[in-house]
């Protein structure tokens, strides 16, 4: 055989070989899971605020359950993605989690667009997802079975019920109006409340929308006004509610306000004074008195970011969310025994503990549908804007 | 009656902002025949920095006219790094793609510094709103309409009556022929970035109390700002600061008679419409192009 030829028939033989091994690990990479949790959340972005309280949370508790032994004898890991509140991030990050660093499952993130255009991937791939923040009712409850989207954080049809009756508890005519920002979010959000309010035989007297960024609500508030509400259910961020605010304050209106928890980031340092009063739900506050899990993850979370003040501590609900997050899916790691994602899926519906923010009894019930969510509304929690600071209601000046 | 003050009133102070970008793309476009696509955010740094100078002990003052001039450096050496060397070849593009592709770092940056979070700039004008015919509004509000006519009139007397203001008309009118008559074609491009950006800046602290200020605050009327611009006929002065606050009030009766979700559905097919009637803008003049 004349040299050329060897050489040929050698890179032939190279070439199948590395094709072979190629598609063997392959196969081996879809079995062998890491011990790892990715998160896709916006780390930049105008909400990058988000993915740092839910990469605290998710660090804080991984650090414990490592000295604690990890899981299944592993040093559990977080690997942590950016989306910047971009769905298709999101979507590549979720195949990144899965395929590329073969973690156990996927940790969610602040926006509700995102979770929503995850849901395909994460079912076309099979790996369990887990909401830790984006609060949308469809991303969890979307008619799939085997489901494998589960979430540790709030649920709009949740807190649209428990906002609707916080409402109708402080309005004196009954009538109440809904702005909410021009997204995922907000819209989900919407069908959310008209039904929580049909439920206590109400109406809406007025639906406003608005963009993010907007800087005058002047229209949507005289318009809102005009209708005659005294209360306001808000779903908006708190740039868009310090316009709001500012808005009925030229139109000399002032409506009680109960919002959704995106108003729960510094509202009040941006809006001062016009922000006291305003009722914002929560999953989490670390000015209640703390547990002891609360005190060890207070204390972590002041180390970390050296705030001496736990009123200073912004997104706490994002920071125990996710920290409870992490717990329920390493718990269910150890029932399942194994990293395997479906065998993960299934062991999720066995947890039972006692979490940060809930009880966890059990976490999830695969019977059913509407219990892919952890956090029941029973433990919501309503504080207020008094003097820059988020407050627990109870006990608040506003708590009549 | 008080719902149509009001729309005009708020329509004002958001329509001032637009014509005060507006009027910076007209003074770049007049002498370099190039815009400055990350004008949007001179109004961020004007506005973030004047939140960060005063948290750092600057009287309030002292920080916003800082602030302004970090603006007029930025538009400075924005135009000497990224608009200058492409400016020299014919028909070069590439200033678009650089422009552009600064705006994003700087507002990266400026994310990262402030973690989202849009920040508060404290202002006299905004602490309590006066009522004009039963119309609420903030003094800060009614001043920014107020500056944008004081900064063309200002614009228009610079150019009539100093040097260098006749240099920028005169690169304006024909570059090669400014040139050869001595001046500094160079110079007077850059201070026209300059001038455009402390315009900017000036823009982004006079809207900072009112929207508070925000990586993401220049981003919007940085874009509606060009809009304007364009509709309003990028030569003339003028022409881009009544489009501006016509521009605003137009969006406010949208918002208040049809929807908030159409205003810019409205609002910028309205701008096709007129740019396919008046294609050099309401009040812009036809730009011969010699190649």
């Amino acid at each position: 055989m004349p040299p050329q030829s060897i050489l040929r028939g050698q890179l032939l033989a190279a070439a199948v070989a590395l094709g072979l091994s190629t598609s063997l690990s392959a196969t081996a990479a879809l079995a062998d899971q890491e011990p790892c949790i990715g998160n896709s959340a916006a780390v930049t972005g105008p909400a990058a605020f988000s993915g740092q309280a839910i990469k605290m949370g998710a660090e804080i508790a991984i650090e414990e359950i490592n000295a604690a032994g990890g899981v299944l004898g592993k040093k559990l890991r977080l690997i942590q993605y950016d989306d910047a509140g971009a769905p298709p991030r999101g979507v590549d990050n979720t195949r990144r989690i899965a395929l590329a660093d073969k973690c156990i499952a996927v940790l969610g993130g602040f926006h509700s667009t995102v979770a929503l255009a995850q849901v395909d991937p994460v079912h076309e791939i099979g790996i369990p997802y887990m909401g830790v923040w984006a609060a949308n009712t469809k991303a969890i409850e979307n008619g799939r079975d085997p489901n494998f989207m589960f979430r540790v954080s709030a649920k709009d049809k949740w807190v649209a019920r428990f906002l609707v009756d916080e409402a109708l508890k402080v309005s004196k005519t009954g009538k109440v109006a809904f702005f909410y920002e021009n997204t995922g979010w907000g819209n989900g959000a919407l069908p959310d409340v008209k039904a929580a309010l049909a439920a206590k035989g109400k109406e809406l007297v007025a639906a406003e929308t608005f963009n993010w960024n907007d800087q005058d609500m002047s229209p949507q508030v005289i318009r809102a006004r005009d209708a005659g509400a005294d209360v306001v259910i808000v779903w908006s961020l708190d740039r868009e509610a310090n316009q709001i605010l500012r808005s009925m304050d030229k139109a000399s209106w002032k409506p009680a306000i109960v919002g959704a928890w995106g108003i729960s980031g510094n509202l009040g340092e941006l809006a001062g004074p016009l922000a006291n009063g305003v009722r914002v739900m929560q999953t989490y506050s670390f000015l209640t008195p703390q547990s002891e899990a609360g005190k060890k993850l207070l204390a972590a979370v002041e180390a970390r970011t050296g705030i001496k003040d736990p009123k200073d501590i912004k997104a706490p609900s994002g920071i125990a969310n996710s920290y409870d997050a992490v717990y329920v899916l390493a718990d269910a790691i150890k029932i399942a025994g194994s990293f395997d994602w479906k065998k993960v899926q299934q062991a999720l519906y066995q947890v039972s503990r006692d979490g940060l923010v809930a009880p966890y009894k059990p976490a999830f019930d695969k019977a059913d549908p509407e219990r892919q969510d952890a956090i029941l509304p029973q433990y919501y929690l309503l504080t207020v804007w008094h003097d820059g600071k988020l407050i627990p209601l109870k006990g608040s000046p506003y708590d009549k | 009656m008080t719902t149509v003050v009001q729309y005009i009133l708020s329509g004002l102070a958001i329509g001032g902002i637009y014509a005060l970008v507006a009027l910076g793309f007209h003074i770049m476009w007049s002498s370099a025949k190039a815009v400055n696509f990350a004008h949007g955010d001179t109004l961020m740094i004007g506005g973030l920095l004047a939140v960060y100078l005063l948290a750092a002990g600057l009287p309030l003052g002292l920080a916003c006219l800082v602030a302004v001039a970090a603006g007029g450096l930025f538009g400075l050496v924005l135009e000497r790094i990224a608009v200058r060397p492409f400016l020299s070849q014919q028909g070069s593009v590439g200033w678009m793609l650089t422009t552009i592709a600064v705006g994003i770092m700087v507002e990266s940056f400026a994310t990262i510094q402030t973690q989202g979070y849009a920040r508060p700039l404290p202002s006299p004008g905004v602490v309590s709103s006066v009522h004009i015919l039963g119309a609420g509004i903030y003094p800060q509000e009614l001043v920014i309409p107020l500056v944008a006519v004081v900064a063309m009139l200002g614009l228009r007397a610079l150019q009539r009556h100093t040097l260098v203001g006749r240099a920028m008309r005169a690169v304006a009118h024909n570059k090669n022929a400014a040139a050869l008559m001595g001046i500094n074609v160079n110079a007077v491009v850059a201070f026209s970035f300059a001038l455009a950006g402390l315009l900017g800046a000036a823009a982004g602290v006079l809207v900072a109390p009112v929207v508070q200020a925000s990586a993401a605050m220049g981003v919007l009327p940085g874009l509606k700002g060009f809009a304007v611009a364009i509709i309003g006929g990028i030569t003339s002065a003028p022409g881009v600061v009544i489009t501006g606050l016509v521009y605003g009030v137009m969006e406010k009766f949208v918002e208040g008679y049809i929807s908030t979700a159409a205003r810019e559905i409205i609002g910028f097919s309205l701008m096709i419409l007129t740019l396919l009637v008046f294609p050099q803008g309401l009040f812009g003049k036809r730009e011969v192009m010699k190649v």
